[in-house]
C-alpha cells in the first residue's frame, strides 16, 4: 500500500523558491492501478521521483507498506521499476542487456538474468531482436524493452510516467493494453501518471487529478459503465479551476 | 533561406567527404608532388629531395623510434590511470573536486617548457625526467575531459539506473564508465599528439636516447636530411598510434548509428 501524507516539496532556487508539491493527501491499495493527470509541469514527475525514492520531500511522507523509499534505500531493491516517456535504454547495450540491468544490480546469476530477460522479451514481442541495440529498434520496439527492463524485476511499485505519450496512437494503445493487462495479472501496485486524459480513463481503476503546484483536486474511481466525455470535461473544468473539488468519486 | 539551405547543405557535403581514406590519399600526393618540385628548386640543407629523406629513414637507428614510442606509452598510461582516479574522485567527492580542480588547473598553466627545465633541474635519471614531463604535461587534460565526460551523463539515464538502487561500484561501472568511453578515447587521441610533441622537446635537451636526442644530433651535424627523416619517423608513428585509437573506437562505439 502507498500512502501519500501531506506531501509537499519546495526547490529553493536562486532567490526565490519554487512549490512543486502544494499538499498532496492520498492513498493506493494494493494491485491498483491509479492514473494521475494535471497540467503539464503541475508536479507529477517530481512526486514520481520522490516515490522512487532519488528525492525527498520537503515535509510530509511518502510511505510503501510503511517504508519511506527515498530513506530506506536498500529495502526498496528491486521493488520499484519505472518507465519514462522517453525510453532511456543505455545505447551501448543490446536490448537483451537493457533488460537484465537491473538483475545484474540485484545479483541475480547471469544465467537467471538471461533466462528472465528473454522471457520478457519474448512476452512482449521482441525475442529476435535480443541482440540488437536501441538504435536499430523502431520507437515502439523500444518502449517495449523499457517496459520489459521493468517487468523482468517483478516488482511490487511499478511508476508510469508518461510511458506511451511519445508513441504514436496505434501503438501506444496497443502497447499499454497488453502492459496494463500484464501488470493487472501480476497484481502489481501501478501509479500511471499521463497527461492524456482519454488514456487515463481507459486504462486505469482510479484517477487522481493534480492542481498546480500539485495538490489532489479530485480522486474519481473508474467503475462499470459511464460516460466518458463527461468525465474528461469535468476534469477539464477542474485542472482549469485549479480547485480541489472533495472526495473520492465514483464516476 | 534558400541560401541557408544551400550552405547547410555545402556543409553537409564537405563534412560527409572529409576523413575518406580517398582524400587523404590524395592530399598526401599533392602534399609529395609539392615537396619534390620545391626541393628541385630549393638547396638540398633547406628541403632535400624525397629520394634523399626516405633513403636516410632506411638508415636511421630506429631504437631511438621505439625507446621514444616507450615512453610516450607509459607516461600517458600512467596519466589516464592517475587522471580516471582523480576524476572519479572529484565526481564522488564535491569537497576534492574543490580543492583538486584549482591544483589540477595550475599544473595545466604551467607551459611544457617550464617542466623540461623543472625535470632537468630535479632529477638526474633521464628516464624519469622525459616521465615526469610527460605526466605533468598530459595528466591535466586526461583529468579535465574525463571529469566533463562524467558531469555530462544524461541525468535521465542516472534516475533509470537510480530506480534500481545501485551501490557505488555498480553506479560507476554499469553508467558511468560506459558513458564516457567516448570522452576517453577522444582525450586519448589529442594527448598522443600533445606526447609526441612534448617527449621530442624534453629528449632534446634532458635525455642521450630517443628521437629528440637524434634530432639534436643530426642539428649539431646541420643534417636536414636527417632531420627531415625523423620527422617523417615521428609523423608516421603519430598517425599509426591514431590510427589504432580509431580502430579500438570503432570496437567500442559499434553500438553508435
Amino acid at each position: 500500500m502507498i500512502e501519500v501524507d501531506k506531501l509537499r516539496k519546495v526547490y529553493e532556487g536562486p532567490g526565490r523558491a519554487v512549490v512543486a508539491i502544494e499538499h498532496l493527501d492520498f492513498d493506493v491499495k494494493d494491485g491498483e492501478i491509479v492514473g494521475i493527470v494535471g497540467s503539464t509541469g503541475c508536479g507529477k514527475s517530481t512526486f514520481l521521483r520522490i516515490v522512487m525514492g532519488i528525492d525527498a520531500p520537503t515535509s510530509g511522507k511518502v510511505l510503501i507498506d510503511g517504508r519511506e523509499p527515498y530513506r530506506d534505500y536498500w529495502h526498496f531493491r528491486g521493488k520499484i521499476a519505472a518507465v519514462f516517456q522517453e525510453d532511456r535504454l543505455f545505447p551501448w547495450r543490446t536490448a537483451l542487456d537493457n533488460v537484465r540491468l537491473g538483475l545484474e544490480i540485484l545479483g541475480v546469476p547471469k544465467s537467471e538474468q538471461i533466462a528472465r530477460a528473454k522471457r520478457w522479451l519474448d512476452a512482449l514481442g521482441l525475442g529476435e531482436f535480443a541482440n540488437s541495440y536501441p538504435h536499430q529498434l523502431s520507437g515502439g520496439m523500444r518502449q517495449r524493452v523499457a517496459l520489459a527492463r521493468a517487468l523482468v524485476l517483478e516488482p511490487e511499485v511499478i511508476l508510469l510516467d508518461e510511458a506511451f505519450g511519445h508513441l504514436d496512437e496505434v501503438t501506444s494503445s496497443r502497447l499499454r493494453s497488453d502492459f496494463l493487462e500484464l501488470v493487472r495479472r501480476e497484481g502489481i501496485t501501478t501509479l500511471f501518471v499521463t497527461h492524456n486524459l482519454r488514456e487515463a480513463l481507459e486504462s486505469t481503476d482510479r484517477i487522481v487529478v493534480f492542481g498546480r503546484p500539485a495538490k489532489v483536486l479530485a480522486d474519481l474511481r473508474v467503475e462499470g459503465q459511464m460516460n466518458r466525455d463527461d468525465v474528461r470535461e469535468r476534469i477539464y473544468r477542474l485542472i482549469e479551476m485549479n480547485q480541489p473539488s472533495g472526495h473520492i468519486t465514483s464516476v | 533561406m534558400g541560401v541557408l539551405a544551400s550552405s547547410e547543405r555545402a556543409a553537409q557535403r564537405f563534412v560527409r567527404r572529409v576523413g575518406t581514406w580517398k582524400d587523404y590519399a590524395v592530399s598526401l600526393v599533392a602534399l609529395l608532388v609539392v615537396w619534390e618540385a620545391l626541393s628541385r628548386m630549393l638547396p638540398s640543407y633547406v628541403l632535400p629531395p624525397l629520394e634523399m629523406v626516405f633513403g636516410t629513414i632506411l638508415g636511421l637507428n630506429f631504437t631511438h623510434a621505439y625507446v621514444t614510442l616507450l615512453r610516450v606509452a607509459v607516461a600517458l598510461l600512467a596519466a589516464f590511470g592517475t587522471g580516471l582516479v582523480l576524476a572519479t574522485m572529484m565526481y564522488l567527492s564535491r569537497r576534492a573536486e574543490r580543492y583538486l580542480m584549482p591544483i589540477i588547473s595550475l599544473i595545466m598553466a604551467v607551459p611544457a617548457i617550464c617542466w623540461v627545465l623543472f625535470a632537468i633541474l630535479w632529477f638526474r635519471e633521464q628516464e624519469l625526467r622525459v616521465f615526469f614531463v610527460l605526466f605533468a604535461v598530459c595528466m591535466p587534460g586526461y583529468t579535465i575531459d574525463i571529469l566533463d565526460g562524467i558531469k555530462s551523463v544524461p541525468f535521465q539515464l542516472r534516475e533509470v539506473i537510480l530506480v534500481f538502487r545501485p551501490t557505488r561500484y555498480q553506479l560507476l561501472r554499469k553508467l558511468i564508465f560506459p558513458s564516457i568511453v567516448p570522452n576517453i578515447l577522444t582525450t586519448w587521441k589529442v594527448n598522443l599528439g600533445l606526447g609526441i610533441r612534448v617527449v621530442t622537446v624534453a629528449e632534446l635537451v634532458g635525455t642521450l636516447t630517443g628521437v629528440g636526442y637524434a634530432l639534436n644530433f643530426a642539428l649539431g651535424n646541420l643534417s636536414m636530411r636527417e632531420i627531415m627523416a625523423w620527422t617523417v619517423v615521428l609523423v608516421i608513428s603519430l598517425l599509426a598510434l591514431q590510427g589504432l585509437v580509431h580502430l579500438i573506437e570503432a570496437y567500442a562505439l559499434r553500438w553508435r548509428k
